[in-house]
């Protein structure tokens, strides 16, 4: 099902002949509702998941189509895929998809990494069935063991530290139940996310606190006339495909210019009419001399700024010295390109965006780097205009504890709405309860930092932990979270992979991945600049071995722990159709008609015009929590220059180079270093496939590297102050001499299944963004051959 | 014109992601999780990654190849069994698997490294078909190819391309696609008609000779 107003028959018919050949067609054609409500999943599942002898064709009439929307990155690309005798065989896209296709009328993809996930269903490397800990070791146990085991621990738990010293540390879930659990029910205050804690906080925070939310991420590709890719690679580390479709159609159709701006060159670099190989951390100062270009030359949108925005002055006055001369020196940027890129901007604005995102948010003064740039938006009046910074609209959704309905045990009469308590209620957070923590600034505005996590865990703080998918040994200060691991009183992990955290565990539950679940996505930014849209999907075949979808798993806890009365749900399909109700539309229908979304209401362009008051916020002076934290960190609340160093490392003396970890196009985070096919493609990537090794590679300029004596293919170690890594060196000129990165996700406590390669945060302590606590990822390090000397 | 089937390829939408390599072989049920390390199985369809000069000036350019069904295949010349054609009916270049000596000759030929040989698949030549069966070995003696309008499939690296720069059909349909700039190439002989490349529009590096030159290793 999609857009209703559209014909799309035609497409979907060639789509259903192009699975498995025309008998399969028929088969398909015949019950296009084979996954409805009433006729659920496909076969029994099965534990031979070796393929065929290539030289046997495929029996097409047992082949079957699924549906799926991608987990890899969790940005919900639509999936069609071949299922035949219960095994995962073949993925392709959904035509018109709004996170997998560039819009109405193009093909839907599944990019490389999310390809694998037709291999993750079978990959004998998962965890199989439910782990215990018992006397110091993981045995294997039953769910029902598993599930009262956890009880208990959890409710000793509570006697022994109250449950407001246990962290939810669940990310990614396919189902929205796992935080109501920790903290309606079991009262735990304390959650850490991803997004601000590791990902990007200052884009995230900055972007809400200037009025924009966290739109500052993805502009309006289709319609730009003007691109910047501002520490960022659309075209290769995607949020959903339709950002690197939406940025070549913009390419394509709007003759648009494409703009780099990154120390390292990237696939985005390379068709970009423009690549700045800026020196790192210096995003702030080249932000600052744009604004002064645009400014001074009169290019801003006076009528914007006049209207709508608050603190101009400020602004104004913080750019005034900052010529594009100033910022030369700072970011090596010629100052003529610094102009010329500014005017480009400046007047293809409205009709021009920024897409920033982590690599202008991972370093220690990059605060300030995230809110000079995004004061760029408000200056050139680019707001929620075409082409601009788009105020993304989501579908709503209902929430499934209000609006379900059943019959409680023993009653007679359905009744409505789940009674949820609030156990967290006036229970504080560590980081507000206790004096350990005051000098950090970013009390004020989070409330928690993944490098304090340890440091809580050391003072009795934090005691145990769940985690969910997410591996917090890979984001931060590593060494000490192995540590924190070991010395929590109870961990419990949900996951697909062994990893440091899992091995570690006191229970472990092995949860189904994706396509084994029901799921459903609803995100904001997609192909469709101005409508909202729902994509969902039953699971395509059963849990693979003994594991279960992580629905299941927290009801299951639920039952062991005496609120089985909470969940009323038989699995997560009722969940997601209970959300669905607001919009009236169920999974089954979503899945039908040929795709698995719809799109749903038109929205507007300059949504800020229908409000009173300020609709963009230059000077962050109206927000007290965040003065107090920006004059404790000592810095001011309009746009400012912060030089690299002011906090966290500056690379000199004994550790000469700045380290960066980066991602490739064949893994997403952390999550997928164990699949084989994604390792042998990244390894293929730079023809070091020969190789005994199946890490991550360091990329070296080859002036760094000669000094040093390396070669491709050489096994290296990265040593900053605080600790090392080995890894295989891969040189190359495609990054700045002095600036080396790897893709993070890899080494000891990763889910690679040998641990190979470098785990990059095994380098990192505890540098910081001293506002949001974001990870740092810029550290001193020095390279040199295993084994020998550092230079 | 002809109605034999050609790829066209537009770099200035390859992103170099190798979806399209891992396509083909999910599609040919080929192992893609299979380690190379453990049960080699080479792939039919190769992007190959350029690199030149460094600082602003360094460049990386993708190029994705497979076998290119050429009109005048090289391959068919020099196999000294002989079980290489081009199919008359659509131009698909197909071999009768099971006579394969495995003397390699066909790929010291080839002008794109397109013919593969692998212990996993006994050692005989396999190679992209076009799509024309689904597996190894499978396309040889085939029906007509058809395109998907009438029912064929579609090459599967073309339908999980993300760029969307790789296209495959009838030399006709694809000289429609083109811009003007590659269809005037095509006729000139670019590529001895093998492939209908698009011109760059970044990138110091002539797209034409990166093609060419992804059979004489890098
Ligand atoms: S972009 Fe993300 S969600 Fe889309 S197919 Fe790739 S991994 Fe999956
Ligand atoms: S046409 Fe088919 S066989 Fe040939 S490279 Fe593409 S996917 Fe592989
Ligand atoms: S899938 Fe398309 S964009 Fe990606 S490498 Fe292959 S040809 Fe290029």
């Amino acid at each position: 099902m999609s857009d209703s107003t559209e014909d799309r028959s035609g497409l979907t018919r060639r789509r259903l002949l192009q699975v498995g050949g025309a008998s399969a067609a028929v088969a398909i054609a015949g019950c296009g509702d084979i996954y409805s409500d009433d006729n659920p999943a496909t076969e029994t599942p099965t534990n031979e998941t070796e393929p065929d002898e290539p030289d046997q064709p495929d029996e097409p009439a047992t082949d079957q189509l699924a549906y799926g929307n991608c987990w890899i990155c969790h940005h919900n690309c639509g999936q069609e895929v071949t299922v035949k005798d219960g095994a995962t065989v073949d993925i392709t896209g959904v035509d018109g998809h709004p996170r997998g296709s560039a819009g109405a009328g193009t093909e839907g993809t599944v990019c490389p990494k999310g390809q694998a996930q037709i291999e993750k269903v079978h990959d004998p490397e998962r965890i199989k069935q439910p782990y215990i800990r018992e006397n110091g070791e993981l045995r294997e146990a039953t769910w029902d063991e598993a599930f009262s085991y956890a009880a208990d621990r959890l409710e000793q738990f509570d006697d022994d530290h109250g449950s407001e010293t246990f962290l939810n540390a669940a990310s990614w879930t396919t189902t929205p139940v796992v935080n109501r659990f920790w903290k309606n029910l079991y009262g735990t205050p304390e959650r850490i996310s991803r997004g601000i804690h590791v990902c990007a906080g200052p884009t995230f925070m900055t972007g809400g606190m200037m009025g924009v939310g966290s739109n500052n991420r993805i502009p309006d590709y289709q319609n730009s006339e003007f691109i910047i890719a501002w520490g960022r690679n659309m075209l290769e580390s995607f949020a959903g495909q339709f950002e690197a479709k939406g940025v070549l159609t913009a390419i394509e159709e709007n003759d648009a210019t494409l703009v780099t701006i990154d120390p390292q060159h990237t696939e985005t670099a390379q068709k970009s009419d423009e690549w700045l190989q800026i020196r790192p951390r210096t995003d702030g100062a080249l932000a600052l001399a744009m604004a002064n270009v645009i400014i001074e030359e009169g290019l801003y949108d006076e009528s914007f700024v006049r209207e709508e925005t608050v603190g101009f002055e400020a602004y104004r006055n913080a750019v005034e010295d900052k010529t594009p001369e100033w910022a030369a020196e700072k970011t090596g940027i010629d100052a003529e390109k610094i102009r010329e890129i500014a005017v480009g901007f400046a007047e293809a604005a409205p009709a021009a965006g920024i897409s920033q995102w982590t690599g202008t948010a991972q370093y220690a003064n990059s605060w300030k780097a995230s809110q000079n740039i995004t004061a760029l938006n408000g200056l050139v009046g680019n707001i929620d205009r075409p082409g601009g910074l788009r105020l993304w609209q989501s579908a709503p959704t209902a929430d499934p504890f209000e609006v379900c309905e059943f019959t409680p045990e023993g009653e007679s009469e359905p009744i409505q709405g789940v009674d949820l308590p609030n156990n967290a209620e006036g229970k504080q957070k560590a980081i507000d309860k206790h004096d350990e923590y005051s000098e950090y600034p970013l009390r004020h505005i989070e409330g928690i930092a993944h490098n304090l996590v340890p440091d809580m865990v050391d003072n009795g703080h934090i005691n145990g932990i769940y985690v969910h998918y997410d591996n917090p040994l890979k984001d931060g200060n590593a060494a000490a979270w192995r540590e924190a691991i070991e010395e929590m009183d109870l961990v419990i992990a949900t996951d697909a992979y062994w990893n440091g955290v899992s091995r570690n565990a006191d229970v472990v539950f092995p949860d189904a991945s994706q396509l084994e679940k029901d799921t459903l996505g609803t995100g904001s930014w997609s192909a469709y600049s101005d409508r909202t849209w729902v994509t969902g999907s039953t699971a395509a075949v059963e849990p693979q071995w003994n594991t279960r979808p992580d629905y299941e798993i927290i009801a299951g806890l639920a039952a062991a722990m005496g609120w089985g009365e909470y969940f009323p749900w038989e699995d997560n399909r009722e969940i997601i159709n209970d959300q669905l109700s607001e919009v009236d539309l169920t999974l089954s229908e979503l899945e039908s008609g040929g795709d698995n979304y719809e799109l749903l209401a038109e929205y507007e362009y300059e949504t800020w015009k229908s409000s009173d008051g300020p609709t963009f916020w230059f000077d962050l002076g109206h927000i007290p929590p965040f003065a107090n934290a920006a004059e404790e960190a000592g810095m001011t609340t309009a746009p400012e220059w912060q030089p690299p160093g002011t906090y966290g490392d500056e690379p000199g003396g004994e550790y000469p180079l700045e380290f960066y970890d980066t991602r490739a196009v064949f893994f997403s985070h952390g999550g997928d270093q164990a699949l084989k096919g994604s390792q042998e493609r990244y390894a293929r990537r730079h023809e070091l496939e020969d190789e005994d090794y199946r890490g991550n590679y360091l990329v070296l300029h080859p002036d760094d590297a000669a000094d040093r004596g390396i070669e491709t293919g050489d096994m290296v170690d990265v040593v900053s102050e605080t600790g090392s890594g080995e890894l295989m060196a891969y040189v190359s000129g495609s990054t700045r001499r002095g600036f080396t990165t790897t893709v993070y996700g890899f080494g000891p406590g990763s889910v690679q299944p040998e641990e190979e390669g470098m785990n990059s945060m095994d380098v990192h302590s505890k540098q910081m963004d001293p506002i949001t606590g974001m990870v740092a990822r810029h550290i001193a390090v020095d390279v040199a051959p295993t084994g020998g000397e550092l230079s | 014109m002809s109605e034999n089937w050609v790829f066209y390829y537009d770099f200035n939408r390859c992103i170099g992601c190798h979806s399209c390599a891992v396509s083909c072989k999910n599609y040919h049920n080929r192992d893609p999780g299979v380690s190379q390390r453990e049960r080699e199985m080479a792939d039919w369809r190769n992007v190959n990654h350029y690199e030149s000069d460094e600082g602003d000036a360094f460049e990386e350019i993708p190029i994705s190849t497979s076998c290119m069904h050429c009109h005048d295949a090289p391959c068919v010349d020099v196999c000294p069994v002989d079980i290489i054609e081009i199919r008359e009916e659509d131009g698909i270049v197909t071999h009768d698997r099971p006579d394969c000596i495995s003397c390699k000759q066909c790929l010291d030929a080839c002008p794109y490294d397109a013919p593969t040989f692998s212990e996993a698949e006994d050692n005989k030549m396999s190679k992209c078909n076009l799509c024309l069966g689904q597996g190894t070995g499978s396309a040889h003696g085939q029906d007509k190819r058809e395109t998907p309008e009438d029912g064929g499939v579609k090459p599967s690296c073309v339908d999980n391309c993300v760029g969307e720069a790789i296209k495959a059909g009838p030399e006709e349909e694809m000289l429609e696609l083109a811009s003007d700039e590659a269809v005037e190439r095509f006729e000139n002989g670019a590529h001895n008609q093998r492939v209908i490349v698009e011109p760059m529009r970044t990138g110091s590096e002539d797209v034409e000779s990166l093609v060419d030159r992804v059979g004489e290793g890098n």
